[in-house]
């Protein structure tokens, strides 16, 4: 049995008929649940080091890949950091890719490890020339040992360093340009820095590359409570900013696949499919004019 | 290209310094304030990495965390934290450790069982992530010419893992699954226990000293010769058919290896350890 996508079908940007994947992050409270009923999803996204050992967890994804696709986002490779990548996880990486297939892989653009410690975060980089150098180096080896496009997502962020001179969105578009990797657009993430740093976050969508946008990313947030900052938690249905900004990205990349996201506070499944549902309502109203 | 001195590579070691509750230093200096203070700015992070790693261990340990409290169990595994951080990149690969870092730890002297809480608390969340093959039957092993016998190694259920204490601790982990915590008295004696996965739950049960050591010999990929040596030594009531017959019976054996070159390695291994 095979089920895939049943959204509306559309013309996308390159004229090709081809219908919206909306899919959502597979956590494990929901993995039985879906086993059982297999809703119409376009695609299940899991959190790649969540499944890089052996285990009923992984069988179990196996089971889902023969009915849906599935994408691997990683969040532990620390593209970012300031030495070489770590050999042992890359290889773990790359062995979760040949096992699952994935129809997406991708990254952040982030680190998370230095000298040996993890620190279970997405932490920000300063937007460097030098630091362009190195991320770029690292994600030429990790697409060369992967064999495959990676895509890299822009981070939430809640600090920026002085030493930066190049803005976030350039700095990603650059990185798509000399690596040739995707860019995984996470529109809450955008809402949460424009925030956190008072810029338009519509003038941000307008200076990324279009062509490497392949993945966009929803989520929840909330405010914290001492000071004036957006948290980036998943924890909540997308607010409706986000909504709106997503609608603008829709209008500026076409369809492009979209992951409804939820990690903490983590509700019914039915919430999920219900947000995921209305992401693609939201493809379907705001597709390029040329489908109408 | 070295980058081990890199101005950036200098930089993450203070930002990772900080994120873990260190000094934050000078790394304060490079953040933009933008209408808010830099050091606020940097305690998102720092809250971040403190809240999820400590969330990460509360699930795995939840007893111990009622034994000793939500205040002290947030103090203890800040400490932990940052005595041994993370290493791996997988979270669920987390704590392994915690049970040897609470031996040592002076705050807990009070306490001497709780570190063995804690190996059975890590033992039980670790046997929920291992698959459950199909068992072998007994049989098998009539298959084997009598002179490779003394070759023969018996592989174990993944999810099997034994444990002994000088400490009830099944029962104080019972005991501390409800409102009410009935009393057990710290000195009722010892356990040897096998803890197992079931389907979607995890049993345990109390061995024997004899099978206890024969069953962790073998998960320790002992030979099943040396195995039933080892019980017998430790425990004159031990019966080897008894012991042999009911492991396949538990459906506890997975595999079967006959190999004189499998064995020389493994005795060379077992030499080294």
């Amino acid at each position: 049995m095979s089920r895939g996508p049943d959204g509306p079908a559309i013309v996308s940007r390159r004229g090709a008929i081809e219908k919206i994947h909306v899919g959502i992050g597979l956590r494990s409270p929901h993995a039985s649940q879906i086993a059982v009923a297999r809703p119409q999803l376009g695609f299940l996204e899991v959190h790649a080091e969540n499944y890089m050992a052996e285990s009923p967890a992984f069988d179990e994804l196996l089971e889902l890949r023969r009915d849906y696709p599935v994408s691997v986002h990683g969040v532990a490779l620390s593209l970012g950091s300031a030495e070489e990548l770590d050999r042992s996880h890359l290889d773990r990486l790359k062995a979760l890719v040949d096992r699952v297939e994935p129809m997406l892989v991708s990254e952040h653009l982030a680190w998370s490890a230095i000298d040996g410690v993890y620190l279970n975060d997405l932490l920000p980089l300063p937007y460097t020339e030098s630091s362009l150098d190195l991320f770029c180096r690292h994600v030429d080896q990790a697409q060369q040992e992967l064999g495959r496009q990676l895509l890299i997502e822009n981070p939430a962020s809640y600090l920026r360093f002085r030493q930066s001179s190049i803005s976030e969105p350039e700095f990603l578009s650059e990185i798509a340009l000399r690596t040739g990797c995707g860019i995984l657009c996470d529109v809450n993430n955008i809402y949460v820095s424009a925030w956190n740093f008072g810029f338009d976050p519509i003038a941000y969508l307008e200076a990324l590359a279009i062509a490497p946008i392949g993945e966009l990313h929803l989520a929840g947030h909330h405010a914290a409570e001492a000071v004036d900052i957006l948290i980036d938690d998943h924890g909540s249905r997308v607010a409706t900013p986000v909504w709106e900004l997503y609608a603008v990205a829709l209008k500026r990349f076409g369809p492009v696949p979209t992951v409804i996201e939820w990690d903490t506070n983590i509700p019914p499944l039915e919430i999920l499919l219900d947000e995921a549902h209305h992401a693609q309502e939201l493809a379907y109203e705001h597709r390029p004019v040329a489908a109408i | 290209m070295s980058t081990a001195l890199s101005p950036l590579f200098e930089l993450q070691l203070q930002l990772r310094e900080a994120v873990l509750g260190g000094d934050a230093g000078d790394i304060v200096a490079d953040i933009l304030g933008e209408g808010i203070e830099p050091a606020a700015r940097l305690g998102i992070y720092r809250n971040h990495a403190l809240a999820t790693l400590g969330d990460a261990l509360r699930r795995i340990y939840p007893v111990v965390c009622r034994l000793v409290d939500e205040r002290f169990f947030a103090y203890a595994t800040h400490q932990y934290l940052r005595v041994r951080p993370p290493g791996s990149r997988c979270l669920n690969e987390y704590g392994s450790d915690f049970a040897d870092f609470l031996a040592t730890f002076p705050p807990c002297e009070g306490l001497p069982y709780l570190a063995d809480i804690a190996r059975l608390e890590w033992m039980l969340k670790s046997a929920l992530t291992k698959r459950q093959p199909k068992p072998w039957r007994a049989d098998i092993l009539a298959a084997i010419p009598s002179g490779e016998a003394a070759y023969v190694a018996l592989r174990l259920q993944p999810s099997l893992s034994y444990l002994a204490s000088p400490w009830p601790i099944d029962a104080i982990w019972r005991a501390n699954q409800s409102d009410e915590v009935p009393t057990v008295d710290p000195a009722s004696g010892g356990v040897n226990l096998e803890i197992r996965r079931d389907g979607e739950a995890v049993l345990w049960r109390r061995l024997d000293l004899g099978t206890f050591v024969f069953r962790k010999s073998l998960a320790d990929e002992c030979m099943l010769a040396a195995a039933l040596t080892a019980a017998n030594l430790r425990d004159a009531a031990f019966d080897p058919t008894a012991a042999l017959r009911d492991v396949f019976a538990e459906g506890l054996v997975v595999g079967v290896a006959v190999s004189l070159d499998q064995a020389l390695e493994m005795t060379a291994r077992d030499g080294q350890a």
